[in-house]
């Protein structure tokens, strides 16, 4: 799949702020279709609506967890190519092979700058 | 407490082959009334000790529950450090909205001609340092609710070791929270050290 900067974009956390942030990375970056989720229930619910390019997704949100996104995104036979990137606080060995194992295309751990974030888009979309 | 009665059950096993006489059973009804009193006397003592360490027990939890100072803690220092916490998020996100939307500013006047563009790079610069002292409010605020965890750990602990000198602790039910946060491995930001780093998960990710 290559890299396409007018691809929608889903970016999925419960702080307003760090939405705020990765949105304003996204688009120093050169994304500018960026919609918002607060927690995975309502990602999953605007994935089914609109056909996302990448979906970026914090771990720790409520009711449903970036982690239970990503296994319901993958045991969904028209949203499983939809490529995904953890971006999280949870820095433990075993939430990494967790995210791996659940087909998680890339991580990374907050804090996070704009070439991190940049590198692992590029490289989610083999750049 | 079986010797009370060792007097009796030797002078029936004495007496069993023959026949008994009234004298044997007078002897037998005092030998059994002096066992009785001295089994009766072994029970009292042992019951008197048991209900002076009950009372002994209660006087000394009545005395460390007051030293909880549960009333205090309820009324007083818990509400306290939640509000502390409350200030430190409202705070926080203030300032990292002000500081955002300072950057999102001098973004938007890159276009700008030179000396519009320095003003606003001024402005929002100076804007920016201002929304820094968040830091030291919130600083303030974290030290009295690390102060008021401590206060708890303290009285707790001591309270503890009241009601169980030896130390062993019985294992707590998972309530639901907890189950929830092992189950999705809602773990949250490790201390340096323990955090594994972005180069190791790239690592793991490659593997």
């Amino acid at each position: 799949m290559a890299l396409d900067h007018a691809m929608p974009v889903l970016i999925v956390d419960d702080y307003k702020t760090m939405l705020r942030i990765i949105r304003n990375l996204l688009k120093q970056i050169g994304f500018e279709d960026v919609d918002e989720a607060a927690d995975g229930s309502e990602a999953l619910g605007k994935m089914r609506d609109r056909r996302y390019g990448l979906v970026i997704s914090d771990w720790n949100m409520e009711p449903m967890t970036g982690i239970e996104l990503l296994r319901e995104v993958r045991a969904d036979e028209k949203l499983n190519r939809t490529p995904f990137i953890m971006v999280t606080a949870e820095s433990k060995t075993e939430n990494v092979i967790a995210a791996k194992k659940a087909g998680v295309n890339n991580y990374i751990v907050k804090p996070f700058n704009a070439d991190t974030l940049k590198a692992k888009i590029n490289a989610v979309f083999g750049e | 407490m079986a010797a009370p009665f060792d007097r009796v059950r030797a002078y029936v096993d004495q007496k069993r082959e023959g026949e008994a006489s009234f004298g044997d059973v007078v002897a037998l009804a005092e030998i059994t009334a002096d066992s009785m009193q001295a089994f009766f006397a072994s029970i009292d003592t042992a019951i008197y000790k048991e209900l002076r360490d009950i009372a002994d027990y209660i006087t000394r939890m009545r005395s460390e529950i007051a030293l909880l100072q549960a009333g205090e803690l309820q009324a007083d220092r818990l509400p306290r450090a939640g509000e502390h916490l409350g200030a430190i998020v409202v705070a926080t996100e203030e300032a990292t909205n002000a500081i955002m939307e300072c950057a999102e500013d001098i973004l938007a006047a890159a276009g700008a001609d030179d000396a519009t563009f320095r003003s606003v790079v001024n402005d929002k610069v100076m804007a920016i340092f201002e929304a820094c002292s968040f830091q030291d409010l919130t600083g303030q605020r974290i030290a009295r609710v690390i102060e008021t965890l401590e206060h708890i750990e303290k009285r707790v602990g001591r309270f503890a070791a009241a009601v169980n000198p030896g130390g062993e602790t019985e294992a707590v039910a998972e309530d639901a929270r907890e189950r929830r946060a092992r189950e999705l491995l809602l773990n949250g930001p490790q201390d340096r050290g323990v955090a594994i780093a972005q180069d190791d998960i790239d690592a793991l990710m490659a593997k």
